[in-house]
């Protein structure tokens, strides 16, 4: 019998592009998770080079009750671009996790991301009446999406979606303001590693938490 | 890291935010952004005006990075 994942029912697997075209969408997406409570597991937390990507997926995969997947980046968008699979393989792996693997791993859910409704239909027949939710590219809707397939899988409510992207643009700001003191250019900032950009989160959330609670203190006394 | 508790007491600042249906301009501390300005333009123009009053400005892009910070003309 398999012993229980620590963090399982935590643990959010995101299966995205991780290139520069792609951040603008990655950070509030990763922000949203974190302000949830929850702990994203992506496939850049550890590198190292003896170690197969797909045996990375697989762990993660594994230990993540949670999975978000976005495809919308997998369709060709030059002339001499070819698909890029990663993003479907690894909803396979996911699902086929879920699946035909015992015990907890039954529990898993996954929210499915696409740029227009529909799209992936073209390239993915298999995925028929799956229910995906298009996210326009605008990383407004992409705070909603994740935020509104929390509430309505586990949380109850929360923060609406307009405050989570208020807070992460006054985030943006002092994260800007934090780089720039410490000698980040802009392009430092675009290319961070993800790594480092989640703990910058974690670390603003928690003092967001710790500024706010004598405040709310407050108003109960 | 700069400590947000006392940044929020000296300093005030004031956000330019894209929103579905346009540009809403955000004083921090206050829980909802105001008006909505139908374009980013606008919404500048408006919260230029609160910099003679001491805030600074921070004016985003669509996707929340920042594009222009403008300090307050104290």
């Amino acid at each position: 019998m398999n012993s229980p994942v620590p963090d399982f029912s935590k643990n959010v697997f995101i299966n995205c592009p991780f290139d520069s075209e792609y951040i603008p969408l990655l950070r509030p997406l990763l922000f949203t998770v974190l302000y949830l409570g929850y702990i994203p597991r992506i496939t850049l937390e550890r590198f190292d080079s003896g170690e197969q990507r797909i045996q990375k997926v697989c762990d993660l995969v594994q230990v993540s009750k949670f999975s978000i997947h976005d495809l919308s980046r997998m369709r060709a968008r030059r002339k001499s671009e070819t698909f890029r699979m990663n993003m479907p393989f690894e909803l396979g792996i996911d699902i086929g996790c879920r699946l035909f693997k015992e015990g907890e791993t039954r529990k898993k859910v996954c929210l499915i991301l696409e740029k227009k409704s529909y799209d992936y239909q073209r390239s993915l027949s298999d995925m028929s009446g799956v229910d995906v939710r298009p996210h326009g590219d605008e990383p407004e809707r992409v705070i909603r999406e994740v935020r509104n397939w929390f509430v309505t899988n586990e949380l109850g409510t929360s923060s609406s979606a307009a405050k989570i992207w208020e807070d992460f643009n006054e985030f943006m700001a002092d994260f800007y303001q934090r780089r720039e003191k410490d000698g980040f250019k802009d392009a430092d900032l675009e290319m961070m590693p993800v790594p480092e950009y989640v703990i910058f989160v974690r670390e603003w959330l928690a003092r967001r938490a710790s500024y706010q609670e004598p405040l709310s203190l407050k108003r109960a006394r | 890291m700069p400590d947000r508790r006392s940044e929020s007491k000296t300093s005030r600042r004031v956000h330019v935010i894209a929103r579905d249906k346009g540009w809403a301009i955000k004083k921090e501390g206050l829980s909802k952004a105001s008006r909505i300005h139908q374009n980013k333009e606008a919404a500048v123009s408006s919260a230029r005006t609160l910099r003679r009053r001491g805030h600074d400005v921070i004016i985003h892009r669509k996707d929340g990075s920042i594009e222009r910070w403008e300090k307050a003309r104290r």
